[in-house]
């Protein structure tokens, strides 16, 4: 086979003596090959240990302990009142803060990539801001402003209108603490993808709601589902701002993570890890749902390459 | 008149895209920006859409003042450089896309569109791509494609940014002559940007050559490439031989050369010279020179020269393959250079 090939197409070079029939390189492995040094597979195998460490271990570790004392306990603690209650808050919380991140994110990412304003680069570094504040600070400010004692406090309360420790301060906390997703996810993206297409829309005679829907909306849509999927786990499983906002009342303002808390706390791991388990499965199907976006759209991932 | 603009000034920043820019067009023309980046032709193209707006100045639009007016009611059609085709649509979406936002009141019946949009693909060629998606096309496809979206709803004007700068040479040859066909046929008006002085030559009824945010000068492709108004225009449009020159008393010689009597005040001037209008002779009048590298291309010949006493690298002549034949120029060859033509610059305006 390989003299048929040799023969068929004329060598460049003339072949040296010994290697005329040899078969052609890659069929032959081993001895071609030019030989591995130690450093790639050392580096890949503490990757590997690390990442089994730190992540794997703990994820097993979680369902290990949900299921600690069978399916009866685990069913039984998800069950429970107030771990109902803590998941439909955190579900209400969720379809609030999402969509309007969803909202606000948009819009900002369009103001800043198919505008040019003075104090554009400031506003990017505003929507930087929840990223780089503590979550803890985020809620504090939320106390300070809606507090009993803070600013508008007192006037809040002359209305008997409750946002500290009640729902509305949750959600303040969780929309401030999201919002950077969806707009992170959409800016370097859309300013990839340029105006030129909007600007035709324009000329062609189309509204500006028009161009939205029908040229930008269509070519972000994936970039946008991507965001919308992050900001919705964080959503989920925010805890330093909530906790501050929150007052941590049982059945009332007690969002998953913080119940999980509580019950480590009372010495209930099994119960505890049951609620935990939930967040993992959101955070797993959050990286599937990732990983089938980004093999739909290849240019998110480059857009992820750049941006870090 | 279908593009009237006076007056017109944009800075971004700093920078003074266009300082005073005054300009007409006239129905049917197709008009060529010429110039070299950052000269302001883009923003002069956008300003006329109205995608950008400009600090001072006025745009007339079909007699009617259109400085304020939005993009949306300009009616005019504009192509991008890269095509900007929507990349989510088939190609007869895209070229229905203008049609159908249209308001209720206003937009054809559905088979209308149907009708128009196969019209416009069957005339760039296009009608058996009309499900395609863009990424499936080449580049002159989609160039073509977006030429037909502009045209669908049929504007006054059109605008072409750049239009055959993506393409390589041979489709863009191809689709600048399709382009001057189709507009031929059609006889709307059209204003094209480019920095490529041969596509500007060609394809235009009138070129304006911009530098710096002005206009240096407006004239047919002939008159342009004869009589450049500066030596920028000179340098921009081909190739430009300096030579010094010099008057005394209204007489101005180039070197050796007699250039008759021109009046003005004495002293020194810049002489530009085409490369085809250098003559070579074995003697007689002229400059002292040598033949350096001999090089035929075709029809034409190029024959490097140094001239004696004459700073600066070495000029090209470029002969007819006939004129080479007649007289076979050798390297080292000593030869007499004169000028069959030229044009005289102060040397206040040449810096």
């Amino acid at each position: 086979m390989s003299a048929v090939a040799s023969d068929a197409v004329a060598p460049l070079e003339p072949a040296a003596p010994g290697e005329k029939d040899a078969p052609p390189q890659a069929a032959r492995g081993g001895p071609g090959r030019r030989r591995r040094s130690a450093a790639p597979v050392m580096l890949v195998t503490l990757a590997l240990a690390w990442l089994g460490v730190a992540l794997v271990l703990p994820l097993v570790a979680v369902f290990a302990q949900a299921f600690a004392k069978g399916w009866d306990a685990y069913a039984a603690a998800l069950t429970d009142p107030m771990a109902l209650h803590a998941i439909r808050l955190t579900l209400t919380v969720a379809a609030i803060a999402v969509p309007l991140n969803l909202v606000f994110g948009v819009v900002a990412a369009w103001c800043v990539t198919k505008y040019d304003f003075p104090g554009k680069s400031a506003l990017i570094t505003l929507i930087d801001l929840p990223f780089a504040v503590s979550p803890v600070i985020s809620g504090l400010v939320y106390v300070l402003l809606f507090g009993a004692q803070g600013w508008l406090g007192p006037w809040l309360l002359d209305r008997d209108v409750q946002i500290i420790f009640a729902v509305p301060g949750i959600v303040l906390a969780t929309v401030f603490v999201t919002f950077p997703f969806v707009a992170r996810e959409l800016i370097p993206l859309m300013q990839a993808q340029g105006r030129d297409e909007e600007e035709t829309a324009l000329s062609l005679g189309a509204s500006g709601w028009q161009t939205f829907r029908r040229v930008t909306l269509p070519n972000i849509r994936l970039g946008l589902l991507y965001g919308v999927l992050l900001c919705n786990a964080r959503a989920m499983g925010e805890f330093g701002a909530v906790a501050v906002v929150s007052g941590h009342i049982r059945g009332l303002t007690n969002t998953m993570p913080l119940h999980v808390e509580i019950l480590y706390n009372e010495y209930n791991a099994t119960a505890a890890f049951a609620v935990a388990s939930l967040l993992a499965m959101l955070a797993l199907v959050t990286l599937v749902a990732r990983s089938w976006l980004e093999a739909r759209a290849p240019e998110l991932r480059g857009e992820r390459a750049a941006q870090s | 008149m279908s593009i009237r603009v006076q007056g017109i000034r944009k800075r971004f920043g700093e920078f003074v895209a266009l300082d005073g820019v005054d300009l007409e067009i006239e129905t049917g023309q197709l008009v060529a920006l010429l110039g070299p980046s950052g000269c302001g032709k883009t923003t002069l193209l956008r300003v006329l859409a109205g995608l950008e707006s400009p600090d001072a100045g006025r745009v007339d639009l079909h007699g009617r003042d259109a400085t304020q007016l939005p993009v949306q009611a300009r009616n005019v059609g504009f192509v991008f450089q890269h095509y900007a085709l929507f990349r989510h649509m088939s190609v007869f979406d895209n070229v229905a896309f203008g049609l159908t936002v249209r308001p209720r009141r206003t937009r054809p019946a559905r088979t209308q569109i149907r009708a128009r949009v196969e019209e416009l693909l069957s005339l760039v060629q296009l009608d058996w791509a009309a499900d395609r998606l863009p990424a499936q096309l080449s580049g002159g496809q989609r160039q073509r494609v977006a030429l037909a979206r502009a045209l669908a709803i049929e504007p006054a004007v059109l605008l072409l940014d750049e239009p055959f700068g993506a393409l390589d040479t041979q489709v863009r040859q191809e689709l600048r002559r399709w382009l001057r066909r189709l507009h031929d046929a059609l006889h709307f008006t059209s204003v094209f940007v480019t920095h490529d002085q041969q596509e500007a030559l060609e394809v235009a009824d009138s070129v304006v050559v911009m530098n710096r945010g002005r206009i240096e000068q407006r004239g047919a492709p002939a008159d342009v490439y004869d009589r450049p108004a500066s030596p920028f225009v000179h340098r921009f449009v081909g190739t430009s031989h300096v030579l010094p020159a010099e008057r005394t008393a209204d007489r101005v010689r180039i070197g050796p050369i007699d250039a008759g009597l021109v009046p003005g005040p004495d002293g020194p001037l810049e002489a530009r010279v085409r490369p085809h209008d250098l003559a070579l002779a074995r003697d007689g009048e002229g400059w002292p020179a040598r033949v350096g590298a001999v090089r035929v291309l075709g029809p034409l010949v190029q024959v490097e020269l140094t001239i004696d006493g004459v700073p600066g690298g070495p000029r090209i002549a470029e002969l007819s393959r006939e004129q080479y034949e007649a007289t076979p120029w050798r390297t080292g060859d000593a030869v007499r250079l004169s000028l069959k033509r030229w044009a005289l610059y102060d040397r206040a305006e040449a810096a």
